[in-house]
């Protein structure tokens, strides 16, 4: 009950605020459009905020990157719903279902779905944060590399059941995502791999490739076809789920909000591979995983709910530990220590008033986002009542603008192109975008704790099998693997031993 | 002409059980499939010139590109035998087909993406975007001599704005301009 008596006094402290309130609401308001746009992501925008604070107190500045953190996560699937652009790399996940939705005429219910699940993660994450972060905290000291690696192989076991019609197609398309997540700098030793001499290499070009894989390559569709060219985009309809749809998806908002929080505690993981877990789960879990892929709300909730879980999550190891979960909480690390406060366990003993207001006002800017979000919508959706003559130049704009503005690089829009190439042929031929992109993210984290964990441990790969967490992961990982193609031959066993059954005609 | 999306799976409709596949689709299938063990196979050929680690218990930086590699070439060469096994089925009926003019548009539009940036290097964003958005327009078939051009400075400005001003994001000026 301490805690509760401290978050109190952080209400009376932030109501006697007013300019930190106005500076959450403005952050969360910009941390939306930051994220909805193209190749702007969180990280991006608090750093971008960052300089304008140091003259702020450290309650209205620290809340101001938060409100951008918070609004950041959740923009970016405004865009994945409406337009299948993913602002942020977690928004990929949203944009499987969440742009099927909007073709179904849905978008409404869907960014209203979206919304909800992103304040229900969220808050439950910065509660948790609140009254279980020395607890937590634990946790994440037990996450070395080995179990880092065995996270990354779970996560990349997803790519089964994201697969589509065709499992070896998914898989195809994940291992071709695996080999160019090897282009750039080698983790170990430095050597640059594949780069062909261009310093633009050295790095993985994960996001021109994302923006390029989803965004470029629909807009490139949309010119195919001289029908839809001159008509709108699509329906919004209404904006809110009714109470018994979304009151059926509160099981998977919940788990998926759990799963959140616990990825954003591991340092290294963050929203991107939250999301993606999320779904995975959600799909395993759900009574009907046919649907998923092809319009499911719950798949929209669950990897909403997710990355904005992993938000609270990602402060928890940040603010006990002084270890940043994520990019983004790297950056509030630095603003906190330039508000001349110090991360670590001594901060919630030293500076407990200070870090409850913070705690409050947490909580403030997710009932912001809530506001700003559901009322925004309306005004969001409006970019579907454009005729797509108007709206696909304008994505193709976007995409250049938003890849450009990553590094400052026009290779980089080159690369855009070349993925938006790639995933134009992708989608005509059937292989699925998102193993790609779940293997850019993963791919790096593997390889890297492997042989992090193999270098610890003298080159004895023991390591597998003898750390609990690392043996429960690799275990689900190939369970998560193997379901999917076990599943599918039992359907096609049963299909082709019913009488007089023909083959289906597989569609191209 | 729209694909199943991505985690869309009807029983037993799998490709990867010998279903019978149009004739477009089989070589499409090979082509890429083709094609990828060619990227693969210059991977692990490259890899060769990759230097040993220099810790003894390191695997090196060429082992996981061989072994991303390898299965890429595994699954490519799985595709090809499904591809090759399952009988070949009549182009679907209903299903809205892509003309030349069609696929002539994309090319167009892909392009005029290339030269965007190509361009945006010499004359920088601005002129670059207005015209690239006119020209994309045009394509969509919106091609009306007002409102294009208003359209595309619009938009162009006010991304410009968002972007360099509200953002802080430095667009590109040109090398004819700096």
């Amino acid at each position: 009950m301490h805690e509760l008596d401290l978050l109190m006094g952080g209400f009376a402290t932030l109501a006697s605020n007013p300019l930190a309130l106005l500076l959450a609401l403005v952050g969360v308001a910009l941390g939306i459009v930051i994220g909805a746009l193209p190749g702007l992501t969180a990280t991006m925008g608090v750093a971008i905020l960052l300089p304008f604070t140091f003259g702020m107190d450290p309650v209205s500045g620290l809340l101001m990157i938060s409100g951008v953190f918070f609004g950041g996560v959740y923009g970016g699937s405004v865009t994945a719903i409406l337009l299948r652009i993913p602002g942020t790399p977690a928004a990929a996940a949203t944009a499987m279902d969440g742009f099927e939705l909007t073709r179904k005429g849905m978008a409404g219910v869907a960014l209203g779905t979206a919304t909800l699940s992103s304040f229900l993660g969220g808050t439950a994450s910065i509660i948790v944060l609140i009254f279980m972060a020395p607890i937590l905290a634990g946790f994440a000291l037990e996450f070395s590399a080995p179990e880092s690696f065995a996270l990354a192989v779970f996560g990349l076991s997803i790519i089964a059941s994201i697969s589509g019609r065709s499992v070896i197609k998914g898989l195809i398309a994940g291992f071709l995502g695996l080999l160019i997540a090897t282009v750039g700098m080698d983790p170990m030793d430095g050597f640059p791999r594949f780069t062909g001499g261009y310093t633009e290499l050295f790095n993985v070009p994960f996001i021109p490739v994302m923006i390029g894989l989803f965004a470029a390559a629909e807009a490139f569709k949309t010119l195919e076809d001289p029908k839809v060219r001159l008509g709108m985009a699509a329906a919004l309809g209404r904006i809110l789920p009714d109470w018994p749809t979304y009151r059926r998806m509160l099981g998977t908002v919940a788990r998926s909000s759990g799963l959140g929080i616990v990825i954003g505690i591991i340092p290294g993981a963050g929203a991107d591979i939250a999301a993606y877990v999320a779904y995975n789960e959600a799909k395993r879990f759900s009574r009907t995983p046919e649907n998923y892929g092809k319009g499911e709300l719950a798949g929209v909730a669950a990897c909403e709910a997710g990355a904005n879980g992993c938000t609270g999550g990602a402060l928890l190891t940040m603010l006990t530990l002084g270890i940043p979960g994520d990019a983004v909480t790297a950056v509030m690390l630095g603003a906190l220590t330039l508000q001349g406060l110090q991360p670590g366990p001594l901060l919630l003993k030293d500076h407990a008033d200070l870090v409850f207001t913070l705690f409050a006002g947490m909580l403030f800017c997710y009932v912001a986002m809530l506001v700003i979000g559901l009322g925004s919508l309306r005004f969001m959706g409006r970019v579907l009542q454009m005729p797509k003559s108007v709206l696909t130049p304008v994505i193709l704009v976007l995409c250049i603008v938003g890849t450009y503005a990553i590094n400052n690089s026009l290779f980089d829009i080159g690369i855009m192109l070349a993925a938006g190439v790639a995933g134009y042929f992708m989608q005509k031929w059937d292989f699925p975008a998102s193993p790609v992109v779940l293997a850019l993210i993963m791919g790096p984290m593997a390889e890297a704790n492997f042989r992090r964990a193999l270098s610890l441990s003298g080159g004895s790969y023991d390591f597998l099998y003898t750390r609990p967490i690392t043996v429960v992961l690799l275990s689900v990982a190939i369970l998560t693997l193997l379901l999917p193609l076990v599943k599918r031959w039992r359907a096609h066993r049963m299909e082709s031993r019913r009488p007089g059954a023909t083959s289906p005609q597989n569609q191209a | 002409m729209s694909n199943p999306p991505a985690g869309s799976e009807r029983p037993g409709s799998s490709d990867d059980f010998g279903n019978a596949i149009p004739l477009t689709t089989k070589i499409a299938n090979l082509v890429i499939a083709v094609v990828l063990i060619a990227i693969a196979a210059s991977a692990i050929a490259a890899t060769s010139d990759f230097p040993k680690s220099m810790l003894a218990a390191d695997v090196g930086a060429a082992r996981f590109p061989i072994i991303h590699s390898g299965a890429l070439i595994l699954l490519c060469l799985i595709l090809i035998a499904n591809t090759l096994r399952a009988p070949t089925a009549p182009a679907a009926d209903g299903q809205a087909r892509v003309g030349i003019a069609g696929y002539a548009g994309v090319a167009l539009g892909m392009l005029a993406t290339a030269a965007c940036i190509a361009a945006m290097e010499h004359v920088g964003y601005g002129p670059a975007t207005a015209v690239y958005m006119a020209v994309i327009m045009a394509l969509m078939g919106q091609r009306s001599p007002v409102w294009n051009p208003v359209l595309a400075v619009g938009v162009t400005a006010l991304v410009y704005g968002v972007f360099h001003y509200m953002l802080q994001v430095p667009l590109p000026v040109g090398s004819l301009f700096e």
